[in-house]
């Protein structure tokens, strides 16, 4: 049974139509990410699980129960506000105190519960602190307590770092991550930051424009994304695009011909257009002679450290290549590359879709 | 160069000149004579008696005399009624149009009004209602069965009578000054508090009372210094009667100075009040202080 469920989950403002029609199933003790541009819709959904937007079309279950008319509070769920939302009159205990009022526990529970917490986040010491005299992460920290010391059956994350600045970002990302080993609680994770959802998540949903791209693990988005938008979107930088079209068993694009890797056999008909997809990774120099090497001219050098990239332009077609920095060609260099066969996405051209579904 | 500053000082001063001349006439000078006054015996009603020195005779006489301090017991028996009454209906006002239902704005600007209007004016009609045989008070009773009552002719009703005409005139700014501070409350903790499942009365208390209070005791210290010197309704009203059952510090002055002639005794009991309302301030800035630090 999953924890939680959405059925053609549908959110409107007025006439204007947010969220269309999500499904998402996600199991007990699951981490599962929320992840898409701005706008798309993710605090919606995430809004809409908590209680605090009514759905407007469709069915939403947790444990097992349709909560589409269940209040907030009856839903078993715990949010952590991407602004913290603390009471900023309150101490860091008080905070936590307060969230826990309602379970009328006695005072010694009250008093265990906040203290265990605190001693895993580390917090102990700052007990009796206002949130004003907290920093970011330590704000980030009590909200995660406030939300923790109920047990919930299911924590709800919206952007819970994105006010912090990269360090401290990475530190709290991995304090999420071991929370969520030691607790197993089922987690929602709302984000826009591609790094944070293929470190945390057991499962990425990724969405645009209020509808559900594609659902799987960081492995599978990452390498069998289900479409073009999918594909740019996950991995840095984005994926090349190349349009091809089929012609007599080979790949045909304006400036080159590849030989179609075996496993798109019978996926393809003849004369499709299609768009070829290579990571940067998998763009690679290589040498004159070589069978398949491909001219290319570089337009730009960035340097990055271990790595370089290369904007390059393969006859008409502009795109990237991820190199060895240490012995990277310079600005207008000529240059001989080729494709890691292996690593080759194709796509319909008209619909964006994978071929290999 | 030294020429030079000198004489922008000099016009510098010459600028500033007339500002000091209207504050010393209206402010200074009138408040110097007052002090000098409240040391003298000045009959007005014998102008041409010398204004002899009298030291704290008049302060004495105040001090010790029932009126002045029935007077005084009076004002703050009428300021804790309506400072209260006001609050209460004040806040729960606010709370109620920034509810987000249709027709409160409407309801907000229509409440207002009072506050816009004239003590005096705002007397006048009270006393319209309050009238004995023809007023709309009594009337309204009648239709629900009620027996009237004399709103301003008994000294059980009326202050009661002054407290409700001025309530009706202030609660609004209380409402005004908690609605908009209920508006710059953050919405997240109120979400949280939703989901966390804490009760309405809980997160009133403990959420937005905690919050609103600096503003709150920033409003009622408005509203006490208003009640402190609180005239025109209970001139037009009562003019301090029956008996004296209205008669508050103001009017005691206005009495003594304006129908007695003791202008003495009505200085040295206006620096009396002044003295009260000096020691008010001044707790009031220390307990707002303390909150300050308190929601730091
Ligand atoms: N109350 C509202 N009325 C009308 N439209 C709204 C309302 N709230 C949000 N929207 C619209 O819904 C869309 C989705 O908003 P949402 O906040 O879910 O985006 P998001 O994916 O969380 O984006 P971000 O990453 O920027 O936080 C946006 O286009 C937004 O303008
Ligand atoms: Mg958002």
């Amino acid at each position: 049974m999953s924890s939680i469920a959405l059925e053609k989950v549908v959110k409107r403002y007025g006439a204007f139509e947010i969220v269309h029609g999500i499904d998402l199933a996600i199991d007990k003790g699951e981490f599962v990410v929320l992840l898409g541009p701005s706008g798309c819709g993710k605090t919606t959904t995430l809004r809409m699980v908590a209680g605090l937007e009514d759905v407007s079309d469709g069915k939403l279950s947790i444990g097992g129960r349709v909560v589409n008319d269940v209040a907030p509070k009856d839903r078993g769920v715990a949010m952590v506000f991407q602004n913290y939302a603390l009471y900023p009159h309150m101490t860091v205990r008080q905070n936590m105190e307060f969230a826990l009022r309602p379970l009328k526990l006695a005072p010694g529970e009250v008093d265990r519960r906040v203290r265990e917490t605190a001693a895993i986040l580390g917090l102990d010491a700052l007990l009796a602190r206002k949130p004003s005299a907290l920093s970011g992460g330590q704000r980030q920290r009590v909200a995660m307590g406030r939300a923790m010391v109920r047990t919930p059956e299911v924590f709800l994350f919206d952007e819970p770092l994105s006010n912090l600045d990269a360090k401290l970002r990475t530190q709290v990302r991995w304090e999420i991550g071991k929370l969520h080993k030691r607790l197993g609680t089922t987690i929602l994770y709302v984000t826009h930051d591609q790094v944070e959802a293929m470190t945390l998540a057991d499962k990425i949903v990724i969405m645009r424009d209020g509808h559900v791209e594609q659902v799987g693990s960081p492995e599978d988005v990452y390498t069998r994304p289900a479409n073009t938008f999918v594909a740019t979107f996950i991995g840095s930088p984005a994926m090349n695009l190349v349009p091809a079209r089929l012609m007599g068993g080979k790949l045909q694009a304006e400036a080159f011909t590849l030989p179609l890797p075996d496993r798109f056999a019978g996926r393809t008909a003849e004369g499709q257009a299609v768009l070829i997809g290579t990571r940067p990774s998998d763009v690679t120099l290589t040498a004159a002679d070589n069978p398949g090497a491909l001219r290319a001219t570089v337009e730009v050098t960035e340097y990055l450290g271990d790595d370089a990239l290369l904007d390059l332009r393969v006859g008409l077609h502009e795109m990237i290549a991820q190199v060895p920095a240490a012995n990277r060609p310079g600005n207008d260099a000529s240059v001989h590359v080729t494709f890691n066969a292996a690593g080759l996405h194709l796509f319909d051209a008209a619909t964006g879709g994978t071929l290999l579904s | 160069m030294a020429y030079q500053a000198t004489r922008n000082r000099r016009i510098f001063v010459l600028f500033l000149l007339p500002v000091v001349a209207v504050l010393f006439l209206t402010t200074i000078y009138p408040m110097l004579y007052a002090g000098w006054l409240s040391f003298r015996n000045y009959d007005l009603a014998k102008p041409f008696i010398p204004r002899i020195f009298v030291g704290w005779a008049n302060y004495a006489e105040i001090l010790s005399s029932g009126t002045f301090l029935h007077a005084l017991v009076t004002t703050l028996k009428l300021m804790a009624m309506t400072l209260s009454i006001q609050l209460v209906l004040g806040v729960g006002i606010a709370l109620l149009v920034t509810q987000r239902l249709p027709g409160m704005g409407v309801a907000r600007t229509l409440l207002l009004i009072p506050m816009m209007i004239s003590p005096v004016i705002v007397g006048l009609v009270w006393l319209f209602l309050y009238f004995p045989e023809l007023g709309y008070l009594n009337y309204f009773l009648s239709l629900v069965g009620l027996s009237g009552v004399g709103w301003i002719t008994t000294t059980t009703w009326a202050l009661w009578a002054i407290a409700i005409a001025d309530i009706w005139q202030w609660t609004p700014f209380i409402m005004m000054g908690t609605a908009a501070a209920l508006h710059s409350l953050s919405p997240e903790p109120y979400e949280a508090a939703m989901i966390d499942g804490n009760s309405r009365w809980d997160v009133f208390w403990r959420v937005t009372l905690p919050q609103l209070k600096p503003v709150l005791i920033s409003l009622m210290f408005l509203r006490a210094i208003d009640a402190f010197k609180i005239y025109d309704i209970i001139f037009v009203l009562t003019k301090g009667g029956p008996g004296d059952s209205t008669e508050v510090l103001s009017m005691f002055i206005y009495r003594e100075s304006f129908t007695f002639w003791r202008m003495g005794m009505g200085a040295a009991a206006s620096f009396v009040s002044l003295a009260i309302i000096t020691v008010l301030v001044t707790f009031f800035f220390k307990s707002l202080n303390r909150d300050r630090s308190a929601l730091e």
